[in-house]
């Protein structure tokens, strides 16, 4: 019993905050609002998903958000300029691929510690975006093929819905099928253990810091077509949100560990939450608040799950 | 080569107790102005226990270092049987059938027994397509019971983390993925440090089974009654330099510790 709860009781928690809300807040269940609050955790998820892998390889990148943003800023330009959606797409995941490939060289070539590389990087970013842009946003009618992506519906479920299910199945699949997923759990769990078992440690980072910008950069890619615009602070918002969701999600499943539907069940709730107290009337910054506690006390859990188990003989 | 001519040079050099399995040649290594190790030569032969003794500091982790693949040697060469080889990694020790299990155990504690089993080396099946294969964790768990069986340890939940294991199961872990490398030669680093009596016992055990079962251990401690209890050989260290390399016989284990404190005073 004590297990489940360890391993479900914070998604229990989730849904019953999600029952909350159905039942207190106003206009809460309407269709409309779910398929936009579903919509919205598509971003959170997607962005939130790279950040877990880099997480997983024990690297934090700081730069998911600037990654975001200065990709989406490149592939507004270029639908801006009238190229064909295809072009911007790939230019923005190369962007993504870059940086994330920056990332990678910096902190296993160059022995630079994840948490000040990542932050650079997220300077650089941030600076090419304003630059680009002139600090004004790309907006315009862009065409139905780009904005499409995100906007659009296949078989009657939202395009994003179905982007965030590929983007968890592939991340999912990676961590817990595949070889390179098992040697980038082994990396993160145990750096030294793992090089010596002949695993390529440093290889294994720069694929979790790549995934984590290429993931980035499809997240940016999303809020572009969603939005028909891209400003070059538009994922600036999205870095804590990605934290907690990577955290909360941290403190379900599989407790401890960094994993893929934690990650994503604590987006939505995340989503929910923020939607929910909206509804509800609560004022902007109870979510600051709210989104402050749940960081803490997910680290607070899985820190004390960790100590549980390592006594646990 | 024909097939039956390679099989006929498989199986002497299976069964040639002249030719070394392992060989150094004059192995150095410093660490920049540190000189650790110093012009070592050593023969390893096939199913010997060889223990490896010395004061701190007297350079037998650095050899093992070498020997492991961890660290590339400043001088000197390296020969499994007579040909020469060059570890730049531990991978490559490791596929050469070279395993070290370290003092620490290198294992991943929240991990469960089959991935440390398998780190580095799992299973995989095709799924859908033959060139999409994913972890064959069922085969993982099936093989990883079987080499802590063959060692005699018993774990029913092979999903277990290692964190929860006893010392003596960590160890039967750390063996089997030496096993799972189907290593030739089994080098352990202190393998009864930090562990109580019954637990000890159990370790020890573990390794005359590696002997029994014609594998190879070079074996590193500072306890002397391990030494005595198991090794064929023994090479005792000092300052860098191999000064003692024979049989075993009727030493005791107060006759190794005067003779390492021996080769500290001739260092000093």
């Amino acid at each position: 019993m004590r297990e489940i709860i360890g391993r479900y009781g914070t998604a229990l928690a989730g849904l019953a905050l999600i029952v909350f809300f159905v039942v207190f807040a106003p206009n809460f269940a309407t269709t409309m609002n779910v398929v936009n609050v579903l919509k919205d955790t598509s971003f959170l998820a997607i962005l939130a998903l790279g950040f877990a892998l880099a997480f997983t390889v024990a690297e934090l990148d700081l730069s998911i958000a600037e990654m975001a943003s200065l990709s989406a800023v490149v592939c507004g330009w270029l639908v801006q300029l009238q190229y064909p959606p295809l072009v911007a797409v790939l230019a923005a995941l190369s962007v993504g691929a870059l940086l994330g490939g920056l990332n990678g060289y910096g902190v296993t070539v160059l022995r630079i510690p994840s948490l000040i590389m990542t932050l650079g990087t997220a300077a650089i970013a941030k600076g090419f975006a304003f630059m680009i842009t002139q600090g004004v946003a790309f907006v315009g009618r862009w065409p139905v093929s780009f904005t499409g992506l995100a906007r659009g519906y296949t078989f009657g479920i939202p395009n994003l819905v179905l982007w965030l299910t590929g983007v968890t199945l592939f991340a999912w699949g990676l961590v817990k099928w595949t070889r390179t997923g098992a040697h980038m759990v082994a990396t993160g769990e145990a750096d030294e253990a793992a090089r010596l078992s002949g695993i390529a440690t440093g290889k294994m980072k720069r694929i979790g810091l790549l995934l984590s910008g290429i993931l980035a950069a499809i997240t940016a890619v999303l809020l572009a077509a969603n939005l028909s615009s891209a400003a070059p602070n538009m994922a600036g918002d999205y870095l804590l949100y990605a934290i907690a969701a990577v955290l909360l999600g941290m403190t379900m499943f599989e407790p401890g560990k960094p994993n893929v539907p934690g990650t994503v069940f604590a987006a939505l709730v995340l989503k929910v939450l923020g939607n929910g107290l909206v509804l509800l009337g609560a004022p902007y910054y109870v979510q600051d608040i709210v989104l402050g506690v749940i960081i803490i006390g997910s680290v607070a859990f899985s820190a004390s799950v960790m100590k549980k188990a390592a006594f646990k003989v | 080569m024909r097939l039956s001519d390679a099989l006929c040079e498989l199986v002497q050099a299976m069964t040639d107790t002249t030719t070394p399995i392992l060989s150094l040649r004059g192995i150095g290594k410093a660490y920049g102005p540190v000189v650790a190790v110093r012009e070592v030569d050593l023969d390893i032969f096939a199913g010997e226990v060889v223990a490896i003794c010395g004061d701190n500091g007297a350079g037998k982790s650095s050899l093992i270092k070498v020997v492991s693949g961890a660290e590339e040697a400043t001088s000197g060469t390296l020969q499994m049987r007579g040909k020469e080889v060059v570890f730049a990694s531990p991978h490559d020790a490791l596929s050469h059938g070279v395993a070290t299990i370290y003092q620490d155990l290198a294992l991943a504690p929240r991990l469960s027994i089959a991935q440390n089993v398998f780190m580095g080396s799992e299973l995989t099946r095709p799924m859908l397509l033959p060139f999409l294969r994913v972890l064959d964790k069922k085969k993982m768990a099936q093989a990883a019971r079987g080499f802590l069986k063959q060692l005699s340890v018993t774990v029913e939940d092979m999903d277990r983390p290692v964190e929860r294991l006893s010392g003596g199961q960590r160890q039967a872990v750390a063996i089997s993925r030496a096993l799972r490398w189907k290593a030739e030669i089994i080098i352990m680093d202190e393998p009864t440090a930090a562990l109580g009596v019954k637990e000890t016992a159990l370790v020890l055990d573990l390794i005359r089974k590696l002997k029994a079962d014609g594998r190879t251990v070079l074996l590193i401690s500072h306890n002397m009654r391990d030494v005595v209890a198991l090794a064929d050989r023994v090479v005792i260290m000092g300052a860098g330099r191999k000064y003692v390399d024979r049989p075993l016989g009727d030493l005791t284990a107060d006759d190794l510790s005067h003779m390492i404190m021996a080769g500290n005073a001739r260092a000093a």
